[in-house]
C-alpha cells in the first residue's frame, strides 16, 4: 500500500548545519496491520513518518501511496491525501489549546464542508468509543495525558482515514495507559485500518497485535525483524 | 454552493473560537483600529457635511455679485450701476445690497450688519433680528434684552431684538444683525444712492460668462464674482482643511499599519505551529488563508463599524467637538449649528479601502508565507 524507494530527506541542504535525516530508505508497508518503527533518538523516525504521511517531501527517492507516486505531486494533491488517507497522532499530540475537545476533533473535517450535525455526531461517537464523551466540551489543556492522547486519536480518525500514523504515542504514558492504547490499536486493526507508529517502548514492539517492527538507524532502515 | 457555504460556516466557527482564545489581544487591536477609523471617518464626514451646507447656502445665492473697486479695494457702488446692469440682455434682476462689518470692542467680535434682502419684510425702525451667537457673546441674561451698538460717530444706539435666528441657519446667521435700510444708513452714516454691492440674477446661468463680459464693458472698474467662483473657493477651503486632518489621520493610519505589519510579520512560534498542525491534519493553504480572512474581517470589519458609528455620533450628534476648530476655522462668534448627515456609498467605500484593505494585506502576506510551507517545516 505504501512503498518508499531510495528515500532521502535532508534539512538545511548545502549549508554548514545540514542534517541528513534519512538516506536510502526502502520500505514496503502492506494494507492493514500494525507496523512499528523503532530506533534511537535522532535516527529519523519522526522524519520518516512525516514523509510517509505527505507532510514533508523527500529530498530524493520515490514515495507511492496506493500505487500512485506522491513524492512529486503538487501541494494541493498532498493536502487531499492527508485529508482522506492519513490520520496523524503527533508525539506531543498537538491539540490546539483553548479549543474544546470536540472542536479539536472536528478540525480535520472543517475543509471538507460536511454537514455539521452529522460530523459532530460522528465525532461524539468516536469520543464515546474512546471514553471521552463527557469531556467533549472541556478545553484540551485540562485533559490528563491519557485523555489528551485519546482526543488526538479521535481527531486523527474523524475523516475515517484508512491509515493511522502515530509518533511515539506512548512516550508520556504509564503502563496502564499504554495497555489501553494497545487495546485501541487492536480495535483499529479489527476495523481494517493500517497503523504505523514509532516507539522506543519495548512493550509496544513486543505487543501481540504488532505485525512488523522495522529498525531505523542513522537514517536508514536496517534488517529489522517482523 | 451548499458545500462552499458549509465550509465557510465551519471556518467562521473555528475563527470565532480561535479569536476568543486571544480575547485581550484582539480587543486591544480592535480598539486601536477603531480609533484610526474614527479619526479618518470624522474628517471625511465633517468636510462632506460642510460642503453640503455650503452648497445649500450657495443654491439660494444670486448668480453674480458686482463690486466696485478703487485701487484694488472694494468701495461702495453707486445706484446708477444697478440700472446699467438691469439694461443688459439676459439679466433678470439687479438689487443693491447693504451690508458691512461692525467690530464690537466689548468682546472683540465682528458682526455682519445687513439690510433685509428684497422681498423680505424689514424690521421696524429701531428693531433688529440677530444671529444666535450675538446674545451669547454679549452675555444676554434675558430673552428680550436690547442690543446696544456703538454708532459710527461714537454714540450708542439701542435696538430692540425682534427675533434671534435658530441654530439651523447658524452657518450663515450666527454673527448677523438685520435691520432696515434707514437704520443701516444712519448707523454707518452712509449717504443715499450708495450700496455695498449689487446682486444680479440672470435668466440662464449658462450665459453668465457672456453677461459678465457685457457688464465689464459697462462697469470697467467693477469686479464680478459669480456663484460658481464662490463655490470653488469654498471647495478649496474645505479641501485644504480636510487635507490637514486627513494628513493627521494618515499619520495615525501609518502608525497602525506598522503596528499591524509588526504583529503579522511577527507570527509567534505558537501561531506558526498551529498553522503547521492545521496543514498536517488536512487543511490546505487556501483554508488557512480563508480562516485568516475571516479573522481579519472580524477585526477590521468590527473596527470599521465601531469607528464609523462613533464618527457619525461625533460629527452629527456631538457637533464634531474634537475636530471642529480645524475644520470650521476659528472665530469669536463660533457658529453652533447641527450638521446635516451627508454620507454616501463612495465615502464609505473609500473609508473601507483606506482602512480595511491595508490591514488585511498586512496580515495576510506573512500568513501566506507560513501556510504555503510544508506542514512539517511550519511546525518546526
Amino acid at each position: 500500500m505504501i512503498t518508499l524507494q531510495d528515500v532521502a530527506k535532508f534539512y538545511n541542504e548545502g549549508r554548514p548545519n545540514e542534517v541528513r535525516a534519512l538516506e536510502g530508505v526502502n520500505l514496503a508497508l502492506a494494507r492493514g496491520g500494525v507496523t512499528v518503527l523503532k530506533g534511537p533518538s535522532g535516527s529519523g523516525k519522526t522524519t520518516l513518518l512525516s514523509v510517509i504521511a505527505c507532510m514533508a517531501r523527500p529530498s530524493a527517492g520515490r514515495v507511492a501511496v496506493a500505487g500512485e507516486v506522491v513524492s512529486s505531486l503538487p501541494e494541493r494533491y498532498l493536502t487531499e491525501l492527508r485529508r482522506t488517507m492519513f490520520g496523524f497522532v503527533f508525539q506531543r499530540f498537538n491539540l490546539i489549546r483553548g479549543l474544546s475537545v470536540l472542536d479539536n476533533v472536528l478540525l480535520p473535517s472543517v475543509p471538507l464542508g460536511g454537514e455539521r450535525g452529522a460530523v459532530a455526531a460522528r465525532a461524539m461517537a468516536r469520543l464515546g468509543a474512546l471514553g471521552l464523551a463527557e469531556k467533549a466540551q472541556m478545553p484540551v489543556e485540562y485533559l490528563s495525558g491519557g485523555e489528551t492522547q485519546r482526543a488526538a486519536i479521535a481527531r486523527a480518525l474523524i475523516n475515517e482515514a484508512p491509515i493511522l500514523i502515530a509518533d511515539e504515542p506512548t512516550a508520556n504514558l504509564d503502563g496502564h495507559l499504554t495497555g489501553r492504547f494497545l487495546e485501541i490499536v487492536a480495535g483499529l486493526k479489527a476495523e481494517g485500518k493500517t497503523v504505523i507508529m514509532t516507539s522506543h517502548d519495548p512493550r509496544i514492539w513486543g505487543a501481540a497485535g504488532v505485525d512488523r517492527v522495522a529498525v531505523l538507524e542513522d537514517g536508514r532502515v536496517g534488517a529489522g525483524g517482523a | 454552493m451548499k458545500h462552499w457555504l458549509r465550509r465557510q460556516r465551519a471556518l467562521a466557527d473555528y475563527t470565532l473560537a480561535a479569536a476568543a482564545r486571544r480575547k485581550g489581544k484582539n480587543i486591544a487591536l480592535v480598539a486601536v483600529f477603531s480609533v484610526v477609523v474614527f479619526a479618518v471617518a470624522s474628517a471625511m464626514f465633517f468636510a462632506a457635511a460642510l460642503r453640503t451646507e455650503a452648497r445649500a447656502v450657495l443654491a439660494a445665492a444670486p448668480e453674480m455679485i458686482v463690486q466696485k473697486l478703487t485701487l484694488g479695494r472694494q468701495e461702495m457702488i453707486e445706484a446708477e450701476a444697478i440700472e446699467a446692469l438691469r439694461a443688459i440682455r439676459g439679466v433678470a434682476g439687479a438689487e443693491g445690497r447693504l451690508w458691512g462689518y461692525f467690530y464690537d470692542r466689548i468682546n472683540g467680535a465682528n458682526y455682519t450688519i445687513m439690510v433685509a434682502p428684497a422681498g423680505e419684510a424689514a424690521p421696524a425702525p429701531g428693531h433688529v433680528r440677530i444671529g444666535e451667537a450675538i446674545p451669547k457673546a454679549r452675555g444676554f441674561t434675558y430673552a428680550t434684552a436690547p442690543l446696544f451698538l456703538s454708532r459710527h460717530p461714537g454714540d450708542l444706539q439701542k435696538f430692540v431684538v425682534d427675533q434671534t435666528f435658530g441654530s439651523e441657519s447658524a452657518l450663515v446667521s450666527a454673527d448677523l444683525v438685520v435691520m432696515n435700510e434707514a437704520d443701516f444708513r444712519a448707523f454707518f452714516a452712509l449717504p443715499a444712492g450708495k450700496f455695498t454691492d449689487i446682486a444680479v440674477r440672470v435668466r440662464n446661468e449658462r450665459e453668465i460668462g457672456t453677461i459678465v463680459e457685457k457688464a465689464a464693458r459697462v462697469l470697467p472698474e467693477a469686479r464680478f464674482v459669480t456663484r460658481a467662483e464662490i463655490g470653488r473657493t469654498y471647495e478649496k477651503l474645505f479641501s485644504w482643511r480636510e487635507g490637514i486632518l486627513t494628513a493627521l489621520a494618515g499619520a495615525a493610519m501609518l502608525a497602525f499599519a506598522i503596528f499591524a505589519a509588526e504583529k503579522a510579520s511577527g507570527l509567534s512560534a505558537e501561531e506558526a505551529r498551529e498553522i503547521g498542525i492545521l496543514k498536517a491534519i488536512g487543511w490546505d493553504t487556501r483554508d488557512v488563508i480563508a480562516m485568516k480572512l475571516w479573522e481579519g474581517a472580524l477585526i477590521s470589519g468590527g473596527a470599521f463599524l465601531i469607528g464609523t458609528l462613533a464618527a457619525y455620533g461625533h460629527v452629527f450628534l456631538a457637533g464634531g467637538t474634537l475636530f471642529a476648530p480645524v475644520l470650521k476655522g476659528w472665530a469669536v462668534l463660533y457658529p453652533d449649528f447641527p450638521l446635516t448627515p451627508a454620507i454616501d456609498a463612495l465615502q464609505l467605500t473609500t473609508l473601507g479601502l483606506l482602512t480595511v484593505v491595508p490591514y488585511t494585506a498586512a496580515v495576510l502576506v506573512p500568513i501566506w508565507r507560513v501556510a504555503s510551507a510544508d506542514p512539517d517545516r511550519a511546525m518546526r
